[in-house]
């Protein structure tokens, strides 16, 4: 605590005034000859603990009234939660910044944000804290931000908002690496954080072994959260979820399908979003009754004239947080469905071709090539969408070409080979076949999502009707996508972009092609995945997805988006860029808009065992963290007062007394 | 000695019973101004110096006060045994006009206390009997320990208080034949002087009231055993003192007293200021008694202090009521006059107990 008249606490001494006045009292004492000693002799004998206390007491809170008074008029000035901080200056005080678009939260009232607020409280709490280094850490994958001026923190643009959720446990992580490396001393951490769920990703097992590092680490590390938690109230977010280029006719129409969403029930409201293109807007008004409102298939007739390729931009009226108001996206023409059939069974390539160049529209082109196992690494898989691989896993550098390939976006399927190898590829198996003397049928697949998801009408695909007479084990992680009984896999996904079918179409193995639906509908939504990747148009979602727009040797060319970003925050805002063959629309991605916020205890359980406050901040606070609190002493010192006043009250007379008027016969006869 | 009048005679004293004694049948207030009067003089002649005026008084005898209360007689509650005709009823059968009973005639008997007219009726010889009216010893016990000369700066000590009590009691005992005597009581039984019935003794008495002083411990109990055992006859033990003893010891004392069929009573003085504890500055209180000294802060005590007060007193009532004497409780801010009142008072309104 500091005082604004320090002076005045010189006279702090004077809170030994009622102590003295006490002795100067107990000196000024008569001296009486007495009679009735024996009363005197058994009262003093009696317990006098509460009397003692209560003496105790009196003289204990006049002191405090004393102390407030002479504390409250020396003006201090409150550092609040910093107090907690033990008051040792710390060595190294490292700022963990969640940089989500959730931080641009703001309340009604005042225009800063949680996050201006929160640097803001930052920046003072860090002067007080006086550490000798300060280390601000936005960016897992960058370098820690060593700074000179605490005071940059409020207008860095490294610590400026962003698109991108803040991955907590890596961040942690990188402060981790940091104490590590720099060899720091005591350690604060501060974070400054909404506690979002998707942020903060409090089931991740990493958690656990961040916790143990930190718990390990020589020097003493104090954690410090500054949490904004409040729910945004009416904030409303708006997403396009889909978008789809058709001819019709001469002319072209874009199909756009928006969502809006809000994070609580409310009223049924009208909202009006608005559609952008080309600089051409029109508005348009959605019901929005629940949490989300969806405008589904909104058709948008294109220029003729302009190309087949173009952006634009939906957005919502201001409110409480600007900004999950915007969303943009790209369109381009279809480019073709390009895929690559490897199969050693001719039955199956027969089947896999035949599924995978038939397009869903009739606009759409599709092409399939279909090549050997060995010639995989020559083919022209930079504009392929998708790989189907019937065989014997790949194999040293095909199997770098298909994680290439996988890793720029594009997706492979496998199905089973004839004979199983030891050849393991990206963490999974083919084991043995084994033969169901009873066609065996799916009991379960996931339909909210991936390759077997419910049809855009709603209805779910027949895969309960597939019948399966073998099917091929694996080994090896996956997430079963359909499952047969005794938990047989039928379709799993073994990482991003990587699934199998535990079977094949042949009519030997299944019903797969002759029940075509689901094997269509699994090939097709394989290669949509691939296109939508790997088009010209490309919607991305900011983080490390959209590192490709920080990749050296391309340049972006910015069409929209904040106009001051760093080149090493490209991928981190949301906008749209392109190149000469490509558009990219980078927005937030879509957990941003659920507004689930970890409940306290749970953020509190990531740090336990660590030295560890959580401060409630709110945003827009005007008032900083260090604020004079001489009120809170003059309450204290009427508290106190009052308090000595109530123990101080006599007791009703007569209660102990013997009564004068029973020894005298004569008044007690009146 | 028997009081030998006849039935007839009884009549006539029957008359003047209700009045007070015969030695002052119609005499007024100026009458026991004379007395005290005389006594002094008696008192100052006996030391060799001249007669002075008759002004000369005793502090605690105040004649208006004495010619009060003197129309009430003090009367014992039991019967007791004494030399010579009195007020007090006694254990024997005697020559009162009161009849008792009959008795049958056995060979000895005065003749002339045979019922004639019996004998005519019945054929056979009755002696007709009489309660036997008798004097008393009014034995005085004055507890002078420390804490007796207590006093506030306005008020009386409880020894003055208790000097007038027992000077107007020692008066009004003696003017109606009985003998008075006294016991000064501290550490033990500092002065005595058993009772006598003339006014000459008398004298002694209040010169023992007026030179007692108030020093060292109280052992009440101890003297109140010894003198059950050596004030030979039945008498009236008057003790005045603030009874601070454990009530419970007491007990003891006032039982045995009443085994020797004494009849006790008790004026229990205190001051206002010992009750009420009303003071508002630290105090060192010293012992009166000597027991050294206590500091404390008479607020913080207080609720205490009248906790330790009430149970003694619920004790001294428990003693009281289980040991029947006559108990006065007494605080020296009232008059005197109104407590020894309302003692004889009491006293007379149980008269004709046997």
């Amino acid at each position: 605590m500091t005082f604004l008249q320090p002076l005045m606490l010189a006279s702090l001494p004077l809170v030994a005034l009622p102590l003295i006045i006490h002795l100067i009292n107990q000196r000024r004492f008569q001296t009486l000859p007495w009679a009735a000693m024996m009363f005197l002799l058994s009262a003093k004998a009696m317990s006098r603990g509460y009397s003692r206390l209560r003496n105790w007491l009196i003289m204990a809170l006049r002191m405090l009234a004393i102390a407030a008074v002479i504390l409250a008029v020396s003006r201090p000035l409150s550092r609040g939660w910093l107090a907690l901080a033990g008051g040792a200056r710390p060595d190294t005080a490292i700022v963990i910044l969640d940089r989500s678009p959730s931080m641009q939260q703001r309340t009604a009232a005042v225009a800063d944000t949680k996050l201006e607020t929160g640097r803001r409280q930052l920046v003072e709490s860090l002067i007080a804290l006086g550490a000798s280094r300060h280390v601000l850490i936005t960016d897992p994958a960058a370098e820690p931000l060593e700074l000179s001026d605490v005071a940059a923190i409020a207008d860095l643009p490294a610590a400026g908002p962003t698109a991108v959720p803040a991955d907590m446990p890596l961040l942690l992580q990188a402060a981790y690496d940091h104490l590590t490396k720099s060899s720091a001393g005591t350690s604060e951490i501060w974070i400054c954080s909404d506690q979002r769920s998707n942020d903060w990703a409090a089931e991740n097992g990493v958690w656990g072994g961040i916790r143990d590092a930190f718990a390990r680490l020589p020097q003493q590390v104090r954690f410090q959260l500054l949490s904004f938690r409040d729910p945004a109230e009416a904030n409303l977010a708006v997403r396009v979820t889909e978008t789809r280029i058709a001819r019709r006719g001469d002319g072209r129409e874009l199909t756009l399908t928006v969502a809006v969403t809000r994070q609580q029930d409310g009223e049924r409201t009208t909202v009006p979003v608005t559609i952008e293109i080309g600089g051409v807007a029109s508005t348009i008004d959605v019901d929005l009754s629940g949490r989300e409102a969806v405008l589904k298939n909104h058709v948008i007739p294109l220029d003729r004239a302009a190309g087949s390729r173009g952006w634009g931009r939906v957005s919502l009226p201001g409110d409480s947080n600007a900004a999950d108001n915007d969303f943009y996206f790209v369109f381009d023409e279809p480019s073709t469905r390009r895929t690559i059939v490897v199969a050693e069974d001719s039955s199956c390539r027969r089947w896999l071709q035949l599924v995978a160049e038939i397009p869903p529209e009739k606009d759409l082109k599709a092409a399939v090539e279909v090549v050997e196992a060995e010639a995989f690494a020559t083919a022209a898989l930079d504009e392929t969408a998708a790989v189907l691989w019937q065989g014997p896993l790949p194999t040293g550098k095909t199997a770098e070409s298909v994680e290439a390939f996988v890793g720029r976006g594009g997706q492979v399927v496998f199905f089973p080979p004839e004979t199983p190898t030891e050849t393991v590829f990206a963490g999974f198996t083919w084991k043995e076949w084994e033969n169901h003397p009873r066609p065996l049928k799916a009991v379960s697949w996931r339909t909210d999502q991936d390759l077997l998801s419910n049809a855009m009408a709603g209805g779910a695909l027949p895969v309960g009707e597939l019948e399966i007479l073998r099917t091929c084990s694996v080994a090896g992680d996956h997430v079963p996508l359909a499952s047969l009984p005794d938990s047989v896999p039928l379709f799993g996904r073994v990482a991003n972009g990587i699934a199998f079918c535990g079977t094949r179409p042949t009519a030997r193995d299944s019903t797969l092609a002759s029940e075509g639906v689901v094997l269509y509908a699994v090939v097709q939504r394989a290669i949509d995945q691939g296109v939508a990747v790997l088009g010209t148009a490309r919607q991305l979602d900011a983080g490390p997805a959209a590192d490709v727009l920080g990749k050296a040797g391309v340049e972006w060319r910015r069409l929209v988006g904040p106009a001051d970003m760093l080149a090493t925050e490209a991928g981190k805002h949301a906008g749209v860029f392109e190149t000469d063959e490509r558009l990219v629309a980078i927005n937030r991605p879509a957990a941003e808009d659920a507004g689930v916020i970890a409940a306290d205890e749970r953020i509190d359980g990531l740090f336990r065992d660590l030295t560890y406050t959580r401060i409630a901040g709110t945003a827009g606070r005007s008032d900083s963290l260090v604020q004079e609190i001489w009120r809170a002493f003059l309450i204290v010192m009427v508290l106190a007062l009052v308090g000595e006043g109530l123990l101080c009250m006599p007791k009703p007379a007569g209660k102990s007394r013997p009564a004068m008027a029973g020894l005298r016969p004569a008044e007690a006869a009146a | 000695m028997r009081n030998r009048s006849s039935p007839g005679s009884s009549m006539r004293r029957s008359r003047s019973r209700s009045e007070p004694h015969g030695k002052q049948a119609g005499s007024g207030p100026n009458d026991v101004h004379e007395q005290v009067r005389v006594h002094n003089q008696v008192r100052f002649q006996k030391q060799g110096e001249p007669m002075i005026s008759d002004r000369q008084t005793r502090s605690f005898l105040d004649p208006a006060v004495l010619s009060r209360l003197a129309g009430v007689p003090l009367l014992a509650r039991k019967p007791m045994v004494g030399g010579v005709s009195g007020r007090h009823t006694s254990p024997h059968r005697g020559s009162s006009v009161e009849f008792a009973e009959y008795r049958k005639y056995v060979p000895g008997d005065d003749l002339r206390r045979l019922d004639w007219r019996a004998f005519g009726r019945s054929d056979r010889f009755y002696v007709k009997e009489y309660e036997a009216d008798t004097n008393l010893r009014l034995c005085l016990v004055l507890d002078t320990s420390g804490s007796m000369n207590f006093s506030v700066e306005d008020g009386p000590s409880k020894i003055d208080y208790a000097r007038r009590l027992s000077a107007a009691l020692g008066y009004l005992a003696s003017q109606q034949g009985d003998a008075v005597g006294i016991s000064c009581v501290a550490d033990g039984i500092v002065k005595t002087l058993p009772p006598r019935r003339s006014p000459a003794h008398l004298r002694l008495v209040f010169d023992i009231l007026e030179e007692a002083a108030p020093a060292g411990p109280t052992r009440l109990p101890e003297v109140l055993h010894e003198l059950a055992e050596t004030i030979r006859q039945r008498a009236l033990v008057v003790v005045i003192s603030d009874l601070f003893v454990d009530p419970d010891i007491l007990a003891s004392s006032f039982s045995h007293l009443r085994f020797r069929h004494h009849d006790v009573a008790v004026f229990h003085l205190l001051d206002p200021l010992e009750v009420s504890f009303a003071f508002q500055r630290p105090t060192r209180f010293l012992d009166m008694e000597g027991a050294g000294s206590i500091f404390t802060d008479p607020v913080d005590i207080a609720d205490r202090y009248h906790q330790a007060m009430n149970s003694y007193l619920e004790a001294m009532k428990r003693v009281v009521l289980e040991s029947g004497i006559d108990y006065s409780r007494v605080l020296t801010d009232e008059s005197y006059e109104q407590v020894l009142a309302r003692f004889l008072v009491g006293r007379a309104a149980g008269r004709g107990l046997r």
